[in-house]
């Protein structure tokens, strides 16, 4: 944006100009109490999810039957579960579960095949606008959570079938069969995660290229990549960054949701999807509550944590 | 113009053709298939096989599709694998009515509140209520359904009773006055499911009209225009409102363009018998030719509808130019 | 920035009019239904509109699920039965008290070589349209019903007994050369060895009586609106929605005394629909059983609950290491302590089995033959088997509907790791992966239930264990077993064949092919409005038995 919409905070004149870019952004961010609050939230959750295998009291899997159904104690924060594990370790495996399919998808090209795609086909127009907008609309004309879990349900033993075969013998038997777990997840979401944000960005893109300035720096003869890089990226910027806190969310959400439907994170790894599967059901809710709240909270803290980061974030970078 | 619309439409076909046999082999490639569901625990497996053959489960997935497409090419979108003697076609159609009658009407109460809540944050911004509202509606808009719809339930139908725990009876209930007048009345059904669809959706469409209409009221068209000495009120509708339309339109469009797709999980856990939860039924049984004929259809209507939404675009914003190639 | 505002405002005051219509009008229709629902829980109850159409003989709610089939002779699953021994009805049924007594047949004859039936229909036995039922009726439907074309997966179990059935199946011969129509109303059935067990086979969906002309006819789609025998005739049936069934007047015990019976397959928790009087019978899940076994609680008064002819088990497929090792099976099911395990994770809600048997099945005994808990045991079994110190890897396949694997699955995962020190990875996969996987006897071990068709030992221990039984899906083989089992097929005197199936099921459990788990049981409430009702432990007719008082 060329001018700025929020009158100019007093902070802005007393902003250190040498700093670089970053620096200036989290100097604003920091400013910002909902988004430090936010990524507190986010680095609890996440934090507890690395450091499960220290911090947790117990081990996910501990089973206790005389101590089952128990509401929350000094011994056990967050109670029990039916066969006695402790909810609280539990949360914190499970935190570790989402951190690693939420990353992954992240890394394995949502964000970059979506935003890369999303500006080329924007900005290109013409044949390359024609190609992936088509191969979008095939992927997202699909319905989406059926398709995920067709797609799971599908290639999920597929793939298993294929790890343990490959893994015979090998020591590293237990991790790659984790590891075959999730990668179902997030590769069948990572087929379909990219298309929304592509779409977006190309819809700006195509606005903005009929901008001034756009049109200027073409007229002064910019090759496709320098105004891509330096006109059309910084323009759409705040997109792409609401884009990372919405997938990074997204993401979260839809591996409970296949977890839930049971073709997701396979047991016994744990997972939110499974530990609120096992709390669902208004009548289960009435005799056991902490069985759904304490899954269902801590998710719906992260997912919230992360969409007013993602507005922290949209604010700052507007205000530049 | 026209041309571009012609050749959208040119390309439908060819996207159905991708759509379908996607679908196809992906379902068909996992292990399992309707045959072994519907077995039950007596399975010999010649019988089975027969029992494959006899409804043209044999062969090859190719010779399969073949035989699929040719079907389905004279609007025949096959017989339930599951459902014995009922074809596709019944079997989906009341069902997605239902999915769309509660689908029309939640994006309705959507957009009907989102909107001005949008433009209330926008006009307080740089006050505290404008904060204030987004991050409410973004709260709500973060809790997943999975964990809300069970506390509601407990709460309105457990505890207080004033609700159904689920379930359908249509849109509308006849209540009568001293049994000579008649009111209709929205049927208690309704609320729950009705409830959970919406109330997440306020914060998108709330948080899009509050960025699109701050960002438009100070983009320099818009001050020219008031510089020119333009009554305010021109100005907003003539200039602000078409121009924050533009994002909207989008947005509208592609939940429109849902309509026909149920959801999932609040219809799987009110037991409301749309598509949604059909189609949950259906993937965990297989019956490949229901999976087919729903995901066709609702990409069918998904991309008509996208086709729909990029010529409002056009027609709202003449800037954006269809399918013309900028560097020529 | 206050011209910014303005704008703004102009917007909304442009909007408000959308707001005002829309929050009027909805405020309107919520407080409008607001209303009706605080009048009682009567009006909020199913569907008001057509609740004051309620037939003079009385109407019963119940839950449910859509049949995959009305068809008999294909239907291989309870729920389809369910609504099929409604409707139609066979030569042969069972009673409430779990005896096979005649239906459409007054009465039969067994020749001396037990070889030979011959049944009597009886005289006033007629369609729903009036038509008089036929010896030819008789045969006729369990031709179509081994024809190819039916596809029938049920018909090679329950007809292969009659002579002449396999190659009508195999599509060798016309007819069924072992079923002869004697006169219009006797029908004789020849089979080929003197097996006891098949009168109870008889009863069974795949032999009930269909109208074969109604479904040459339309071959599709005549179980919409069957012309059958049954007490109830179908009046509609809205898939995912409601079934709706109405008594037979011309039925020939009688006409039934409930006039209608609702299913309804949709709208969540039954007992919280049934506690606002929208259903007369609810199951009980594991969330409310605390609650209807308190005696303060009204509901307890209405909760009733009786056994299931059906076990849960754990399979080992006897040909895949490491279960080949008759050490490690018995390993592994010594390490369970599955009565607490039961009781815990089931609350319970079932009960710990004995054998193999389920209760009330002939020849059940209560003492229980199962191998006992004995962690000091396991592990010398453990030791003393080819594997000990280099277990392969184990997976234990089970059907999920759901996130988590079974809550009995884990814990048995658990003791296993803690007792045995084996760690076994569960599988879990939908109903279609895992049949297709069995089929194959690719699953090491897998985690299933058997639910008994008729009231026979012959039902469980010979289809499932009989080494060439294509049900044995272990791959089990014990010549012993063979033996005993394929003698006890045509012993005629009751006692001592069921002494054969005791001694057979005593050696399966030593060998520890499957782990029996548990016996189901079935808890429901049900409305005190309605009379006779009875918790049966299989699908056998019912509602002909009920009336309702109002």
């Amino acid at each position: 944006m060329t001018t700025t919409v929020t009158p100019a905070s007093p902070a802005a004149a007393t902003l250190p100009r040498q700093r670089g870019p970053v620096a200036q952004f989290w100097y604003r961010l920091r400013r910002k109490k909902l988004a430090m609050i936010s990524l507190v939230v986010i680095a609890v959750i996440y934090g507890g999810g690395i450091t499960a295998p220290v911090v947790a009291p117990y081990t996910y899997n501990e089973q206790n039957l005389e101590n089952a159904l128990q509401p929350m104690s000094s011994e056990h924060w967050f109670g029990t579960d039916r066969l006695g594990r402790d909810m609280f370790s539990r949360t914190l495996y499970s935190a570790r579960t989402t951190l690693v399919v939420s990353v992954a998808v992240l890394v394995s090209g949502s964000l970059i095949i979506g935003n890369g795609l999303g500006l080329l086909a924007g900005y290109r127009g013409g044949w390359v606008d024609n190609a992936v907008m088509r191969v979008g609309e095939v992927l997202s004309a699909l319905p989406g959570l059926p398709m995920l879990i067709l797609v799971n349900a599908a290639l999920g033993p597929r793939v298993l079938e294929f790890v343990q075969w490959a893994q015979q013998g090998t020591p590293l038997a237990g991790v790659a069969r984790d590891f075959a777990s999730y990668m179902t997840v997030f590769m069948a979401l990572s087929l379909f995660f990219w298309v929304g944000t592509a779409r977006l960005i190309r819809s700006q893109v195509l606005q903005l290229r009929e901008r001034d300035f756009v049109t200027a720096a073409r007229a002064l003869g910019g090759s496709t990549s320098h105004i891509l890089w330096k006109h059309l990226l910084p323009n759409i910027a705040f997109l792409v960054v609401l884009q990372i806190s919405g997938t990074l969310g997204g993401v979260a959400g839809s591996e409970i949701a296949l977890t839930w439907f049971g073709v997701g994170v396979q047991p016994p790894t744990p997972s939110f999807g499974a530990m609120i599967y096992e709390g669902s059901g208004a009548r289960n809710f009435q005799t056991h509550p902490h069985l759904l709240l304490v899954p269902g909270l801590t998710v719906s803290a992260l997912l919230f944590a992360f969409v007013l980061l993602g507005d922290a974030i949209n604010d700052v970078i507007r205000d530049r | 113009m026209t041309g571009y619309v012609i050749r959208r439409l040119a390309i439908l076909p060819f996207t159905l053709f991708v759509v379908s046999f996607f679908t196809f082999a992906i379902a068909r490639f996992g292990p399992g298939d309707p045959i072994t569901v519907t077995a039950g625990q007596i399975r010999d497996r010649e019988v089975l096989a027969r029992i494959r053959a006899e409804r043209g489960l044999d062969g090859t997935i190719a010779e399969q599709y073949i035989r699929w497409v040719g079907r389905a090419v004279q609007g025949d979108l096959g017989e339930s694998y599951i459902q014995r003697g009922y074809s596709v076609r019944e079997l989906i159609v009341p069902k997605m009515m239902v999915s769309a009658q509660l689908n029309i009407l939640a994006i309705f109460f959507v957009f009907a509140i989102g909107v001005p809540m949008g433009l209330i944050a926008a006009w307080f911004n740089g006050k505290w209520l404008d904060p204030f509202i987004i991050s409410a509606l973004l709260f709500f808009s973060a809790i997943p359904v999975l964990v809300v719809i069970p506390p509601l339930q407990w709460l309105l139908a457990v505890q207080f009773k004033i609700l159904p725990v689920g379930g359908w009876d249509g849109l509308i209930d006849i209540v009568w006055i001293a049994g000579v007048i008649a009111i209709p009345v929205p049927d208690p059904h309704l609320y729950l499911p009705l409830l959970v669809m919406t109330i997440p959706g306020f914060a998108g469409v709330a948080r899009l009209v509050r960025i699109t209409a701050l960002q438009v009221a100070s983009e320099d068209y818009v001050r020219t225009a008031r510089a020119k000495g333009l009554k305010e009120s021109t100005v907003a509708l003539r200039h602000v409102l078409p121009n924050s339309l533009l994002p909207l339109i989008t947005v509208i469009g592609l939940s429109l363009a849902d309509i026909l797709s149920g959801a999932y999980f609040t219809e799987t856990l009110l037991g409301i018998p749309g598509i949604g939860s059909f189609t949950f039924e259906s993937v965990r049984s297989r019956d490949y030719d229901v999976i087919l004929a729903t995901t066709l259809i609702v990409a069918f209507f998904f991309i008509v509808m996208n086709l729909i939404t990029d010529l409002a675009y056009a027609r709202i914003d003449p800037r954006v130019r269809l399918g013309a190639r900028i560097d020529s | 920035m206050s011209g910014q505002k303005r704008i703004f405002a102009i917007l909304l005051g442009v909007l408000a009019t959308l707001v005002l219509i829309v929050g009027g009008l909805s405020t309107v229709l919520l407080l409008s239904g607001g209303a009706q629902g605080g009048d009682g829980g009567s009006s909020t109850g199913g569907s008001p509109r057509r609740v004051d159409s309620s037939p003079a003989g009385g109407r019963l709610r119940l839950p449910g699920t859509d049949p995959i089939t009305l068809d008999p002779a294909v239907a291989g699953d309870a729920g389809s039965a369910d609504f099929i021994v409604e409707i139609f009805s066979g030569l042969m049924t069972i009673s409430p008290k779990l005896e096979i007594v005649p239906d459409l047949a007054e009465s039969y004859q067994v020749s001396d070589d037990g070889k030979v039936y011959t049944f009597k229909i009886r005289e006033n036995a007629v369609f729903h349209d009036g038509r008089a039922v036929e010896a030819t009726d008789v045969k006729c439907s369990i031709e179509r019903a081994a024809a190819r074309e039916t596809a029938s997966p049920t018909a090679p179990v329950y007809l292969n007994d009659i002579v002449g059935a396999l190659d009508k199946m195999n599509g060798r011969a016309q007819e069924i050369r072992g079923i002869e129509v004697v006169d219009r109303k006797t029908v004789k059935f020849t089979i080929d060895a003197p097996k006891p067990y098949f009168l109870a086979k008889l009863t069974y969906t795949t032999a009930m009586v269909v109208d074969c002309k109604q479904a040459q006819a339309n071959p599709r789609n005549w179980t919409r609106n069957p012309n059958a025998t049954g007490p109830y005739k179908l009046s509609e049936w809205r898939v995912g929605e409601r079934m709706v069934l109405v008594a037979n007047p011309r039925f020939y015990l009688g006409s039934p005394k409930v006039q209608q019976v609702l299913y309804q397959f949709s709208g969540g928790s039954t007992l919280t629909r049934f506690e606002n009087n929208e259903l007369d019978v609810a199951g009980i899940s594991i969330n409310d059983i605390d609650k209807v076994r308190d005696q303060n609680n009204p509901l307890s008064k209405l909760y009733v609950t009786g056994s299931d002819f059906s076990i849960s088990y754990i399979a080992f497929n006897t040909t895949l290491p490491p279960f080949d090792d008759m050490n490690v099976r018995r390993a592994f099911g010594m390490a369970l302590d599955r009565r607490k395990i039961t009781d815990v994770t089931f609350n319970r809600m079932l009960s710990a089995a004995t054998g193999i048997t389920p209760p009330q099945i002939p020849g059940f005994t209560a003492t229980d033959k199962s191998l006992k808990f004995d962690p000091e045991g396991a592990r010398r079994a453990l030791a003393a088997s080819k594997y000990a110190g280099k277990m392969p890897a184990v997976t234990m396949t089970e059907i999920g509907g759901g996130a988590e694997a079974g809550l009995d699955t884990q814990a048995y995962l658990e003791s296993w790791r803690t007792v045995l020190g084996v760690t076994v990875q569960v599988k879990q996969s939908d109903a279609a992966s895992f049949f297709a996987d069995l089929d194959g006897q690719k699953l090491q071990m897998f985690n299933a239930a058997w639910i008994m068709d008729y009231p026979d030992p012959e039902d469980i221990l010979d289809l499932k264990f009989h080494s060439k039984s294509t049900l044995n899906d272990i791959a089990y083989s014990n010549p012993q077993v063979d033996a005993l089992l394929e003698r006890a097929r045509v012993e005629r005197d009751p006692v001592a064949r069921l002494k054969m199936y005791q001694d057979v099921e005593k050696l399966i459990v030593d060998d520890a092919a499957w782990l029996p788990l548990y016996f189901s049981q079935n808890h429901s409430v049900v409305n005190s409005s309605v009379k006779g009702w009875f918790q049966r432990p299989m699908v056998i007719p019912r509602l002909r038995f009920l009336s309702v008082e109002r």
